[in-house]
């Protein structure tokens, strides 16, 4: 800095404008993406366009593609499937299988065989799959004539003949369900192992003095100690899986009828089959209020922890 | 999850001794036996996806016998899928659209990354807020008007628009990511060479980026496994046959009737191979990586 004072001031502004230079690639292919798709899409949900028209050309209906929705048992069946099967039900599978499965990993027992390091390997394998991988892999095996649980079923004596698990109402949302929690599973469970070492061992020798069997220092030592992390993979998995197309859209299309439809699949369905974007559009922002709360909640709790260091 | 235990020893001295060990491994069993059929079962969909590609096709409609359980395996469905669809062609596009992908979000990542890493300005608490809450956004609303853009900017059809696509739906992580790496390297280096009069460019390219080798591979792994796996926008986008990618191609395979599934678990192995031997190599790194949003010590 012994150079003239102008340039100085000069390389000192330009020293101040170099951060905002440096990250506008970043923040142009976002506002790109997002931010800008974002915006056109409040505005698109207010017309009625379709995808073969110029987008200039929509035509304003003010909250039609909103009102359209309200009374639509189709729509509320998939609001219904999207809250209670596709997102809660997984949710609550993964959660508990996750702690369980975490635990497991973590036993004494696996580190005494030396099988920690198999045994993670190979949770974490459907993870490494692709998720449209893993549904033709599932759709084989629940093939309803020759999948091979079919084949082990009658050869059980069990059923008789080929159930189709993806065409009956009884068994699709439990098949779709399976595949969703085999895929994604593994992600909760290296958040649970995470979570499980962060846990001072002092506090589970400390509960072990007082005398607390293995359940007591499960439900006084581990889920407390889980509880932060909890939250924050409840609402990760939830804002993740809420939002799914791939699983419905690659098993069943919505289908038996429109039995496993979710708002993933309306929006599609209406914006590209129906050729009404507008209507899609709707959907979507309905999709994006629903999901703003939990990521409003999302951004307060990690905030607070970043706060709380 | 193998070997029963051993028969007890018949002195009764050996078998004092012995007892809590034997003890110990029954228990251990206990634990194992039931822990190695859950693992089996996570194992299986993968395995059997690799066993069917590799049997024959007039038996794989067939239930398995454990005399013909090894027989006559061979890679016919795999000869299959490369001369009756267009796989080998799907193949390439992925690979160029992720590859080409991946290197314009890591140098993207590496920009950004250092900006937030190295300065403190006034908008590094917004763009941070940016970063994690567009990760948030719920990627399928974004459908109908990103399709309108693009289809006004004629980039539907092209390799060019889903690579912006894809860029900039790995870009968010990529930079979060990139800039932790960027922390854990000391500046003092950074700023010896800015002294010696390089730009900040030459300096990221020449002194940061041989440093932090570790977060590019992290990132690019990170992004390619992303872009790799992405269905939604290369089935919206990608209409004509020439420039599909993998996992349309593979959807496209699992028709309604007749689905030949030698083939579709062939094009599976084929599909999933990349992103399997990326993850196994770098297993622990990717792990923290992902779960980092999630778990902060």
């Amino acid at each position: 800095m012994t150079t003239a004072p102008s340039r100085a001031v000069s390389a000192q502004r330009m020293r101040r404008l170099q951060p905002y230079l440096l990250s506008a690639p970043a923040l142009a292919v976002i506002a790109l993406l997002f931010l800008a798709p974002s915006i056109y899409n409040v505005i698109l949900a207010l017309q009625s366009l379709s995808p073969y028209q110029a987008p200039g050309d929509g035509e304003w209906v003010g909250l039609e593609n909103f009102t359209a929705l309200w009374g639509d048992p189709e729509f509320g069946r998939a609001a219904f499937n999207t809250v209670f099967w596709l997102t809660g039900m997984t949710v609550v599978l993964r959660i508990l299988a996750g702690i369980g499965l975490a635990l497991a990993l973590e036993s004494p027992v696996l580190r005494r065989w030396k099988l920690r390091g198999f045994s993670r390997t190979v949770i974490l394998l459907p993870w490494m799959v692709p998720q449209v991988v893993a549904i033709a892999a599932w759709r084989w095996i629940l093939d309803g004539d020759s999948g091979i649980l079919n084949q082990v079923l009658s050869a059980l004596g069990l059923t008789d003949g080929g159930v189709p698990f993806l065409a009956l109402t009884s068994t699709v949302w439990w098949s779709i369900v399976a595949i969703i929690v085999w895929r994604e599973l593994p992600f909760v469970v290296m958040v649970m192992v995470a979570g499980l070492q962060s846990i001072p061992s002092e506090q589970y020798e400390a509960a072990a003095v007082d005398g607390a069997g293995r359940w007591g220092l499960f439900r006084s030592v581990t889920l407390p100690g889980l509880r932060p992390v909890l939250t924050i993979v409840v609402l990760v998995t939830v804002i993740q899986t809420f939002n799914n197309f791939v699983y419905v859209w690659l098993t069943t299309g919505g289908g038996p009828g429109n039995y496993t439809a979710v708002l993933a699949t309306e929006l599609y369905n209406a914006a590209f089959f129906d050729n009404e974007l507008g209507a899609g559009a709707a959907i979507g922002l309905v999709m994006t209020a629903i999901m703003a709360v939990f990521a409003v909640i999302y951004l307060r709790m990690t905030s607070a922890r970043e706060e709380s260091r | 999850m193998t070997g029963a235990p051993q028969t007890a020893p018949s002195a009764p001295t050996a078998r004092r001794v012995r007892r809590s060990p034997d003890a110990r491994r029954v228990r251990d069993l206990l634990f194992l036996v039931p822990f190695g059929i859950i693992l089996i079962v996570i194992m299986f969909p993968v395995l059997w996806m690799l066993y069917s590609s590799l049997r024959p096709v007039q038996e794989i409609s067939q239930g398995v016998t454990w005399d013909t359980l090894l027989a006559d395996l061979s890679l016919d469905s795999y000869t299959r899928l490369f001369e009756a669809t267009n796989f080998g062609r799907y193949l390439m596009n992925s690979l160029l659209v992720c590859a080409v992908g991946t290197v314009l979000t890591v140098c993207v990542a590496m920009l950004a990354g250092f900006a937030l890493s190295r300065f403190s300005f006034r908008a590094r608490p917004a763009v941070m807020l940016v970063l994690v809450a567009t990760q948030l956004l719920p990627f399928v609303v974004l459908i109908t008007p990103v399709y309108l853009v693009f289809a006004e900017l004629r980039l539907l059809n092209s390799f060019a628009g889903l690579i912006i696509v894809y860029v900039a739906m790995t870009t968010p992580l990529s930079v979060l990511l990139m800039t932790g790496f960027l922390n854990s390297v000391p500046t003092t280096l950074d700023e010896a060479a800015r002294i010696d009069g390089a730009t900040t460019l030459t300096v990221i390219a020449r002194v940061i980026a041989p440093l932090v080798w570790p977060g590019v591979v992290t990132v690019s792994v990170t992004a390619f496994i992303a872009m790799w796996d992405e269905f939604l926008f290369a089935q919206v986008f990608l209409t004509s046959e020439s420039v599909k990618t993998v996992q349309v191609g593979i959807a496209g395979l699992f028709g309604e009737y007749g689905t030949d599934w030698g083939v579709v678990m062939a094009a599976s192995v084929l599909a999933a191979l990349p992103t399997i031997i990326l993850f196994s190599l770098l297993q622990r790194r990717l792990v923290a990586g992902m779960t980092a949003g999630a778990v902060k010590e």
